[in-house]
């Protein structure tokens, strides 16, 4: 016998990451809206942790789905020790599995990221995640837009666009993942301030973008975030009605919101957009990056021509006061109610039928409320009458 | 079992005719007209007729059973126009002839377009247009030419309720003029409040579909014409569905400027396999100088009065010029006067009622088992949910097992306002045993959602053809067949 040990997977095959968050969705059924922080509240309220029973439904219809499957795809898995992933994958009946991370003691949200750490070191393709939209962020925190991520819904809430409908949908599009049938999108990661939810506040917020394998039909459609498949080609059009109003307009400053709809904007016309900031750009250039208020407002002194181009929450529907409060009220009453040009998807809007604005001034909300109804533009030459809630 | 191409089915040396002895000198082709390469298939009469045999077998349409694909009205031929469509005096004439030559053809447009204008309550058409979208595209550039001239060409929005047709927007867009889509009200309606917001001096006008792609009447109608023509705008209405009211409603009564027909649908011309299409535009009197030219006109001979009437071509006097190269898809011209000439304005509002009543029928037997979220009387056709049964079964599902049925599966996916949408239109042609044997497929398949949803997404199991892969089919598409060498 030698120390030598063989490598599990052979680099034919796919490397998926997995990993459970085994307290995920503990708060849930106990009315405690979430997990964070509160897991010893939970277990002494009764709570029984759900997450493994939900990895496991998975596993099982992607193994049945993998037996049925003409061109016999194969995977193997990068995994933590015990309940985070192995333990669970064993039951299952897989064997291509390597273990790259043991956690110590109870499970935390700095386990998640230790994992992830692990798997990107050891080389994963993708990584598959048992949790809620804690989890998502946690996740994503490590793999960035580098590598995509999937998660079997098993939180409290599955606001951010990464999530299958159901645990055997998810086997779906991992299936279709393999067999390179669905490719990857862009997917917004929301969160919802728990503290304030517990408290009766419902206030989400758009914290990263992920890439996603993504099928229209499996992905959670309620609260969901997710691109259809025309998606690339509805913010293509976006992006050239923008383009020419850059064009027409080289005086204006234009400055961009958030979020993956603007930012392919940015993308027709040749620049880097930072993704969850505010930059600006005149006559096609980009003049500022990433803006805080005071820039923004020194931008506006100079260029009282200004339009505001931004894109909503998807399912909240907040434009302004979410993720973006560097555009406060005082920024956006100089540009005013005609100079805010909204955009979305068809397929985003389809999910968010209310736009809301809360600039903290609610004079100017009510002001960008107009009659109740505010265009969104959401195709070349295309515009949509969206409801405005206030 | 799939059939082979022609090309798998070649042997060598097989041929379909024995061609008889040359009785003239032979004479070689060129050197260079001749090609070694040549792989045409070689096989024997019996061969050929058995393969386009068996295709012909695979093809549905309306004669072979039915065919709910709602917002089509796809229904029942008669065969007398096509009978009168294929009189040598019709499909002998040419458009080049002379006028005097073909006094019959104008004859039949010209009465045609008097019945089409009188129908729908406009004072003159045009049968130029080869579709409904083309009737749409040419109404759009008609409503701009009427603005120019009236000193308002700045105006650039269109208004398109999101319950309207899908070829809307893209006609708008081909008119060069932009989308502004309204949103409906909990009825299915189109949103009043949202259409306040919208009409201002920017909107060129309205189009409108009625009865909407949800089936239902727009309740509020003459309020919402008021409304764009008060901001200067000219309402359009999209006549695809005039299959509700035909005989029953005068769209220009109630104030619509513009409307296109669908001869296929309404008027019952064929098109199973896509065509051709006929999509005459009628108009109102303030707008029947920009009709595409040229229309058909009477002559009423000075000297002898009406005696010796005639008919002639003519461009109206501020036409936005020609739409087509001669004069729209005459065949099926002469079919649309057929089916009025056979069944009378009284026998048209006979058909638009049995087919809002069969309509409802379907409607209320499926209601129970499909959710109906516009839960109200409806017109020629109505739209419930598929995704029933179990989670994960979709409209799809539902469609591609109905085939398992013999039916041709409905619209699904459409209108976007309802999730996965079924819309069905059964047409006043069909009977009552035929829709009762749809109800009694539906609720059996509702069933087998429940019970056995995985048959149900395996599903067509009886088609040549089973599931395809939708998303694949997009993505990767095979466009041509090589021979195999």
């Amino acid at each position: 016998m030698t120390n030598v040990e063989l490598p599990q997977c052979g680099s034919v095959n796919r490397r998926i990451g997995f990993l459970i968050n085994p307290i995920a969705g503990i708060g849930g059924r106990v009315g405690l809206k979430g997990s964070d922080g509160v897991v010893d509240l939970a277990l002494a309220r009764g709570a029984t942790p759900t997450a493994g029973k939900r990895a496991a439904a998975m596993l099982r219809a992607f193994r049945a789905g993998l037996r049925d499957h003409p061109l016999r795809p194969d995977c193997c898995w990068i995994t933590c020790a015990g309940a985070m992933g192995e333990a669970v994958l064993l039951d299952a009946g897989f064997e291509k599995i390597e273990v790259v991370y043991r956690p110590t003691g109870t499970s935390d949200a700095s386990d998640t990221r230790r994992a992830v750490r692990a798997f990107l070191s050891a080389g994963v393709d993708l990584v598959v995640f048992c949790g809620g939209d804690g989890t998502a962020r946690d996740v994503c925190a490590e793999t960035g837009r580098a590598t995509p991520i999937l998660g079997v819904p098993a939180g409290v809430k599955m606001y951010s666009g990464v999530f299958g409908v159901s645990p055997a949908r998810t086997a779906e599009i991992l299936l279709g993942y393999l067999d390179g049938r669905f490719e990857l999108a862009d997917a917004d990661l929301l969160d919802v301030d728990e503290e304030a939810f517990r408290a009766g506040r419902l206030e989400v917020e758009l914290y990263d973008s992920a890439r996603t394998p993504h099928e229209p039909r499996l992905v959670q459609s309620a609260k969901q975030v997710i691109e259809d498949q025309d998606a690339g080609s509805a913010k293509a059009q976006i992006a050239e009605h923008i383009a020419e109003q850059f064009e027409a307009r080289p005086e204006t400053l234009f400055l961009l919101g958030p979020g993956s709809t603007v930012a392919s904007i940015a993308d027709r016309n040749g620049f880097a957009k930072s993704l969850l900031g505010v930059d600006a750009v005149v006559a096609g250039r980009l003049v500022g990056v990433d803006l805080r208020e005071s820039e923004l407002l020194e931008l506006t002194d100079t260029h009282p021509d200004a339009q505001l181009i931004v894109s909503p929450i998807g399912a909240q529907g907040f434009v302004l006061g979410r993720g973006n409060q560097q555009l406060s009220a005082t920024v956006v009453r100089r540009i005013g109610r005609t100079g805010v040009v909204v955009v979305a998807t068809p397929a985003k809007l389809d999910q968010t039928p209310v736009i809301r604005f809360d600039t903290g001034d609610p004079a100017l909300d009510a002001e960008l409320a107009g009659d109740g109804f505010f265009p969104v533009v959401t195709g070349y030459h295309a515009r949509r009458l969206v409801e405005v809630r206030v | 079992m799939s059939e082979p191409t022609l090309f798998e089915k070649s042997a060598a040396g097989r041929c379909a005719i024995a061609l008889p002895e040359l009785d003239v000198p032979g004479s070689a082709l060129p050197d260079e007209l001749l090609r070694d390469d040549l792989a045409l298939p070689e096989l024997s009469q019996l061969d050929l007729v058995r393969h386009y045999q068996r295709l012909s077998e695979r093809s549905f349409g309306v004669d072979s059973g039915f065919y709910p694909l709602g917002s089509c009205t796809m229904k029942y031929n008669p065969r007398i126009g096509e009978a009168l469509a294929r009189l040598p005096g019709f499909t002998d004439a040419h458009p080049l002839q002379s006028i005097e030559s073909v006094q019959g053809p104008l004859e039949i447009m010209f009465r045609l377009q008097s019945w089409l204008a009188e129908i729908g309550g406009f004072a003159r058409v045009s049968l130029q247009p080869a579709a409904g979208a083309q009737g749409e595209f040419t109404a759009l550039l008609m409503m701009r030419a009427w603005q120019r001239d009236r000193g308002e060409g700045h105006r650039t929005q269109i208004l398109i309720p999101d319950s309207a047709h899908g070829t809307n927007p893209a006609s708008t867009s081909m008119a060069g003029l932009s989308v502004l889509e309204i949103p409906s009200d909990s009825r299915g309606n189109i949103s009043l409040d949202a259409l306040r917001a919208a009409c201002d001096e920017t909107v060129v006008g309205l189009m409108i579909t009625n009865p909407n792609t949800l089936g239902l009447f727009e309740q509020q109608i003459e309020e919402v014409i008021e409304l764009v023509h008060r901001c200067g705008g000219l309402v359009y209405g999209d006549g695809a569905n005039m299959n509700a009211l035909a005989g029953v409603l005068r769209p220009g009564d109630l104030g619509i400027d513009l409307m296109h027909y669908n001869l296929h649908k309404t008027f019952s011309t064929p098109h199973g396999g896509g065509g051709p299409g006929s999509g005459p535009l009628a108009v109102s009197d303030e707008l029947r100088d920009y009709l595409p030219a040229p229309v058909v006109e009477r002559v009423v001979d000075e000297e002898h009065g009406d005696v010796e009437t005639r008919y002639r071509l003519e461009s109206p006097s501020k036409s936005i010029g020609r739409m087509c190269s001669f004069h729209g898809n005459f065949g099926m011209i002469v079919r649309a006067y057929a089916y009025i000439a056979l069944h009378g304005i009284a026998g048209l509002r006979e058909n638009s009622m049995h087919a809002v009543l069969n309509a409802n029928y379907l409607r209320v037997m499926l209601r129970d088992n499909y959710p109906v979220p516009f839960d109200r009387t409806n017109m020629h056709e109505f739209v419930c949910r598929g995704d029933v049964g179990s989670e994960g079964v979709s409209a799809t599902d539902v469609c591609k097992r109905l085939i398992d049925y013999g039916f041709h599966p409905p619209t699904s996916h459409f209108p976007l306002v309802v999730p996965h949408a079924l819309m069905i239109e059964p047409t006043e042609t069909e009977s009552l045993e035929t829709l009762d044997g749809f109800v009694a497929a539906m609720l059996e398949i509702e069933r087998e959602a429940r019970d056995a949803p995985e048959h149900l997404r395996a599903a067509p199991h009886t088609a040549p053809v089973k599931r395809l892969d939708e998303v694949r089919a997009a993505r990767q598409p095979i466009l041509r067949s090589r021979v195999q060498s």
